[in-house]
C-alpha cells in the first residue's frame, strides 16, 4: 500500500530550520503517518531559488517527530549558486530538477512525523521547497 | 536492516585544498560523525555540490572520507563539475545525486568527511554530503 504525505515552505534565510508545513491550498495538512505503513520508502524533493543574493549553498531536509523510530535523519537535496550580473543586465533563471530518492527504508511509525528544510551555506534571497514522502 | 542517514555542509573557497564539512546548517557544532551503532555498512553517499561562479574558470569537486570508522583506509569520490566564461551572471541549482556504495565501516567510531575545489579557482563551492548507513 502506498500513501504520501506533501508539503512546502519558503525558506527565506541561511542556516535556520524552517518547517515545510504547507501544501498549498491546505494550509495546515495532517503531519500523522498513515496507519498501516511502516516505512518512507521514497522522497521526491524539488527547490527553487530567487538569486537574490550572490554565494552558493545547500538544502537539507530533516525528518524527525516520534513518527521517525531512530531519531532524526538529515539528508541533502539538492546545492545551487550565483553571481552578480553586469550592470543593465537581467540574470537567467535556473531550474533545480526534482531529486527522487528511492529505497529510502526509515522505520516510521504512525504519529507525528516533522519535515524541516535549510538553506546552508550563503544566503541566496528566498528559495521554495516542496517534499513529497512515499511510505510503505 | 534500516537505513540511517547522517549529513554535513559546507565550503571549499581555495583551490586544490582540503576543507573539512563540519557544520549542518542551524548545527553550528554538531559534533563528530560517529558511524552508528549495530550497522555494517556504508552503503550509500547522497552529495549536492554548486559552485557561486565568482571567476571565470572552470572545477571539479571531490569529497575525500577519512578516519577511523573506515577500517579500510579513505575513499574519494567525484562530486560535479562547473565552469563559467564570464565572472557575472552565473545561475544555476543542482538536485543531490545518490551513489551507491559498498564500504565496510566500524561502528562508533568517526568519519571525516572533506570537500575540495579543484582544477582552476571558481571562487566557492558549496558541498552537501549524506552518508547513510545499513
Amino acid at each position: 500500500m502506498t500513501k504520501t504525505l506533501t508539503v512546502e515552505g519558503d525558506v527565506n534565510t541561511a542556516d535556520t530550520r524552517t518547517g515545510l508545513t504547507a501544501q498549498g491550498s491546505v494550509t495546515a495538512p495532517s503531519m500523522k503517518v498513515p496507519e498501516g505503513v511502516s516505512k518512507i520508502d521514497k522522497i521526491i524533493a524539488a527547490v527553487a531559488h530567487d538569486a537574490a543574493a550572490d554565494g552558493s549553498a545547500v538544502w537539507i531536509l530533516r525528518l524527525g517527530g516520534s513518527a521517525v523510530q531512530k531519531g532524526e535523519q538529515v539528508i541533502v537535496l539538492a546545492a545551487g549558486g550565483c553571481i552578480a550580473v553586469q550592470a543593465g543586465s537581467d540574470r537567467a533563471p535556473s531550474v533545480c530538477q526534482t531529486f527522487v530518492l528511492e529505497d529510502v527504508d526509515i522505520d516510521v511509525i504512525p504519529d507525528i512525523i516533522t519535515v524541516d528544510a535549510e538553506m546552508d551555506g550563503s544566503d541566496l534571497g528566498d528559495s521554495t521547497i516542496i517534499v513529497t514522502l512515499i511510505f510503505a | 536492516m534500516t537505513k540511517q542517514y547522517r549529513t554535513r555542509e559546507g565550503e571549499a573557497t581555495a583551490v586544490d585544498t582540503k576543507t573539512q564539512l563540519t557544520t549542518l546548517g542551524s548545527q553550528t557544532a554538531p559534533g563528530p560523525l560517529l558511524v552508528p551503532m549495530g550497522v555494517t555498512k556504508l552503503m550509500e553517499m547522497i552529495a549536492a555540490a554548486m559552485a557561486n561562479w565568482a571567476a571565470a574558470n572552470d572545477c571539479a569537486g571531490l569529497i575525500r572520507l577519512e578516519g577511523p570508522g573506515l577500517p579500510k583506509g579513505p575513499e574519494v569520490i567525484a562530486a560535479g563539475a562547473f565552469g563559467n566564461s564570464v565572472a557575472t551572471g552565473g545561475n544555476a541549482a543542482a538536485p543531490a545525486k545518490k551513489i551507491p556504495l559498498d564500504v565496510d565501516v566500524t561502528p562508533g567510531n568517526e568519519i571525516l568527511i572533506f570537500g575540495e575545489m579543484v582544477g582552476e579557482d571558481i571562487g566557492q563551492v558549496s558541498f552537501g554530503v549524506t552518508l547513510v548507513f545499513a
